[in-house]
């Protein structure tokens, strides 16, 4: 079925098919950049996405935190762009925008009132030409990341721990496991040098994907990204780090006591099958069985049932990615509030009999078909943002080179079979593979004292 | 490649368009209810909101949180549905459903996907007239939210909320944003049952739906069927709107082992329907709404004081409140806390500028665009108008009116709303760190956090 236009809404009324097509338009510039358009003209609205190759994964030693802070930078001025105009152009033209940073990849957006197409690229090839690096922003920017790690981390229950210690758990290679908002003495050592070299090999157009999802006209876009984009220079491909983990799964589990925290939590992590393979559909099948909706299992016999966990989280990817948006290799975690009076291993075992629920019996019609129906009504409802659509296009085309699994991968989850689950249960969620990280209320300590840490 | 245009300059665009609103039909069932409808064909979808006048407000004096705790235990199980069956049954038509109470008003929202309207709005109106309140259920909610609000209490944010709206809205019951452990403790299925026989009725509330519906007749058709024989009742007067005359205040909320200062800084200010309300729209947005506003610019560009600096409206149906907010870094609390203020009394001293102005009604009108985006935010805005009073044309007009704010008028309304003298000043961090550094600003009375 075609994305919903207005000529079609009479068989969409008639004909539930498994979501919206979404339109795509693939291509590459001669420098190298790709660009996925993708036309809506349902509401005056635009997204414009960059997404570049370069995660925090792909931070060397003794530069922890640098991806972050450099997708600060990206915010610090061009040259015809100077400090504070990227903001204010945006804002000043209705718009909104953002950058985050990504364990496999950094991504910009602005969405824009759709007649502002033309502002939103001209500032995005202005800052790719020309990105404005010196120390005094670097200097300023060093100070807002450092915040914002006290703020969104160290001052929060959980934050610390998942940040800092939870990869270490599910990982071995360092590209893995190390803490991608960094430490304080690698953020304070990185130089403009570092700065430059960084933009000129990952801010490369050969290594950026730009999406424009909504209210736009092909032809007339493709002229407007022809003109700012095409004659920004081709740079030589980047290396790529080894991501691979050692063949041997090694299950570990740590305790970690959190000063912030008042309620008791547990992560419990399985490494992943590869991503989309048929085992990575049944893994993503069984995480909606198991944790998605009102009337998950854990749901009916967690939270109500045994009223042990209080609330729960879970993905392949979590909690720094998720399913749709990694690299091998990737893990399987979740993550559980629950009630003082449970130990932290009855919860693990608790959430393993639950698993063990699956690899023994699979799932029944009704119980599947249910997992189906939730799966695609959040499917369409997400589908409704531009952005969210740009972002489904972009990171598809940066992690996998196939923007089409937008329209593809839901028919590859909703044809899962209870066999399928089971078996996937079987090889990857048993407790030989799994790995724990118990996050508890630290007691009351002296002041100025670090958080405890402690090994099992 | 021959150059066309010219890559020094941003590129000419036309103005932002203006939102049409799509046509919204209302109709009055005989025992009260509003129904409100709203074609949107974009999406396989339908959004549906039941809104009643039963918010926090309408909390019993010595019970805060019961209208948030109802809202939560309607979807809990029903006269003829245990929580499994209406689970197993929302989840197999692609739907969800919840309940949450805002301080004015209680609403039962959901989605389903268009082809399954007619059974989300049977699931609907079960829940919000046979919710029975099952003494199991009762007491493990009762149980998770004592947790969740332990939970709450662990992040500086939520404690400088609560003290924030307790002395701004002083004895009204704007001033508990959640339970406390002793009103749960009260709380039970004869409390639930009461209030839900008091303030869920017909016509106490709105029905509105939004998306592929199958027409005006059928859509009410369907609606009179499953809400037709629900029996209207008085309706209950809401709480007096008497709060305390703003005064300066320094409260500090001790949080020992917090690395930054969690700082708010505030006062009672104009509702959606005052005169006033326009004019501080645009200024709170120039003084702290966005990456160019002059808080963010300063405070955490400039400064390099915090990660987040902005101001904000709380904009409830009797009061509203605007503050300034940032959270700062242990050692900088001072200048931080004098630039914040800084800004606040500029505001109201100096007319903003032309530039400044008009880049902020082009942003405040273009993202009121954007905000509509979806089909669950156009309901969101359409319920707004519905249950907060609001004037039919409020989504029509609203940039033509933000557009209409001259910068005197702004510079009043700061005078009346921004301006510090009278405002409060909460701050949660470590005592044993930044008291010296707040002592500067007045005699701070410093509280345990609990």
């Amino acid at each position: 079925m075609k994305y919903l236009f207005a000529i079609v809404i009479l068989l969409c009324a008639v004909l539930p098919a498994a979501q919206p097509v979404i339109p795509i338009e693939k291509y590459s510039l001669k420098n190298g950049m790709r660009v996925i358009l993708s036309r809506d003209n349902a509401v005056p609205v635009v997204t414009i996405y960059m997404i570049f190759d370069v995660g925090a994964r792909a931070e060397e030693q003794s530069r922890t935190g640098f991806a972050h802070l450099f997708e600060h930078m990206m915010f610090e001025g061009s040259a015809h762009a100077p400090k504070g105009m990227h903001f204010k152009t945006v804002e000043s033209n209705g718009g909104t925008l953002n950058g985050s940073t990504h364990p496999d990849y950094t991504d910009y957006f602005e969405v824009l009132p759709s007649n502002k197409l033309a502002v939103g690229l001209w500032l995005e090839s202005d800052r790719m030409r020309s990105l404005d690096i010196t120390a005094e922003n670097l200097a300023n920017q060093k100070e807002a990341v450092k915040q914002e790690r006290r703020l969104s981390f160290d001052n929060r229950p959980y934050a610390t721990a998942l940040v800092d210690h939870w990869p270490q758990i599910a990982f071995q290679n360092w590209h893995n496991s190390h803490s991608l908002i960094g430490s304080f003495e690698d953020l304070n050592a990185a130089s403009v040098d570092d700065v430059a070299k960084f933009f000129k090999t990952h801010y490369a157009p050969n290594n950026a994907v730009m999406v424009i999802v909504g209210d736009i006209q092909i032809p007339a876009t493709k002229k407007l990204i022809e003109e700012y984009f095409s004659d920004i220079p081709a740079q030589p491909k980047p290396d790529r780090p080894d991501l691979s983990e050692p063949a041997e799964v090694k299950a570990r589990s740590e305790v970690y006591h959190d000063q912030h925290a008042r309620v008791p939590g547990v992560v419990i992590g399985y490494p992943a099958p590869v991503r989309h393979s048929p085992d990575f559909y049944a893994l993503g099948m069984i995480d909606v069985v198991l944790t998605g909706g009102p009337s998950s299992r854990f749901q009916l016999n967690l939270v109500k049932g045994k009223e042990s966990v209080i609330q729960h989280q879970s993905e392949i990817g979590w909690p720094f990615a998720s399913s749709t948006d990694y690299k091998n290799p990737g893990d399987y975690a979740m993550f559980l509030l629950f009630k003082p009076n449970f130990t932290p291993r009855q919860i693990v075992d608790q959430a393993q009999e639950e698993i063990a629920k699956i690899q023994n019996e699979g799932v029944d019609a009704k119980e599947l078909e249910r997992a189906r129906t939730l799966l695609r009504s959040e499917r369409i409802t997400s589908l409704q943002s531009s952005l969210r659509r740009a972002q489904l296009l972009g990171q598809y085309e940066i992690l996998d080179g196939a923007p089409d699994l937008i329209n593809k991968d839901m028919e590859k989850f909703l044809a899962v079979s209870s066999n399928d689950m089971q078996a996937a249960a079987k090889k990857y969620l048993t407790p030989e593979r799994r790995s724990v990280l118990e996050i508890l209320p630290a007691p009351p300590k002296a002041e100025g004292a670090p958080a405890l840490k402690e090994s099992k | 490649m021959a150059q066309r245009i010219d890559r020094t300059q941003p590129p000419e665009t036309p103005p932002i368009p203006q939102f049409k609103m799509p046509p919204v039909h209302e109709a009055r069932l005989p025992n009260g209810l509003s129904v409100v409808m709203l074609e949107d064909a974009r999406f396989p979808l339908v959004s549906i909101r039941l809104s009643f006048q039963a918010g926090s407000k309408f909390d019993p004096k010595d019970m805060p949180g019961l209208a948030g705790m109802v809202a939560g235990m309607l979807t809990q199980g029903t006269k003829t549905r245990s929580y499994r069956a209406l689970a197993e049954e929302l989840t197999s038509i692609g739907a969800t459903l919840n309940g949450n109470a805002s301080p004015d008003v209680l609403t039962l929202g959901g989605s389903v996907l268009a082809e399954n309207t007619g059974k989300l709005l049977d699931l609907t109106a079960d829940v919000a007239r046979d919710a029975n309140f099952p003494e199991n259920e009762v007491q493990l909610r009762k149980q998770n939210r004592k947790q969740g609000l332990l939970a709450q209490r662990s992040q500086p944010s939520f404690l400088a909320r609560e003290k924030f709206d307790a002395v701004l809205f002083g004895d009204h019951p704007y001033a508990y944003i959640a339970p406390t452990m002793e009103s749960i403790d009260r709380m039970d299925q004869k409390s639930m049952v009461q209030f839900r026989d008091t303030f869920l009725i017909p016509n106490n509330a709105v029905l509105l739906l939004v998306g592929q519906l199958p027409g005006h007749a059928e859509t009410l058709k369907l609606v009179r069927e499953r809400f037709g024989a629900w029996i209207e009742k008085p309706v209950p007067a809401a709480p007096a709107k008497t709060f305390p005359e703003s005064k300066r205040q320094l409260v500090l909320v001790d949080r020992p082992g917090s690395v930054q200062a969690d700082i708010h800084i505030g006062r009672l200010a104009a509702t959606r329907t005052d005169p006033d309300y326009y004019p501080l729209l645009v200024g709170n947005a120039i003084l702290g709404g966005g990456a160019s506003s002059r808080l963010f610019i300063d405070v955490r560009e400039k400064q390099g004081f915090a990660y987040d600096a902005h101001s904000e409206l709380d904009r409830r149906k009797d009061a509203g409140a605007a503050a300034a907010v940032t959270q700062v870094r242990n050692e900088v609390v001072e200048p931080a806390m004098e630039a914040v203020l800084g800004h606040l009394s500029a505001m109201a001293k100096t007319p903003v500028s032309t530039d400044e102005l008009s880049d902020v009604k082009n942003h405040i009108s273009g993202t009121f665009l954007l905000s509509l985006e979806t089909q669950a935010s156009l309901a969101d805005q359409v319920d707004l108008v519905k249950t907060m009073s609001l004037p039919n044309d409020y989504l029509e007009m609203f940039t033509t009116r933000v557009r209409s704010v001259e910068p005197a008028q702004i510079q009043a309304a700061a005078r009346k709303y921004l301006a510090p003298a009278n405002s409060a000043i909460i701050v949660v961090g470590d005592a044993s760190k930044i008291q010296k550094a707040l002592g500067k600003f007045g005699t701070v009375q410093v509280e345990k956090a609990k």
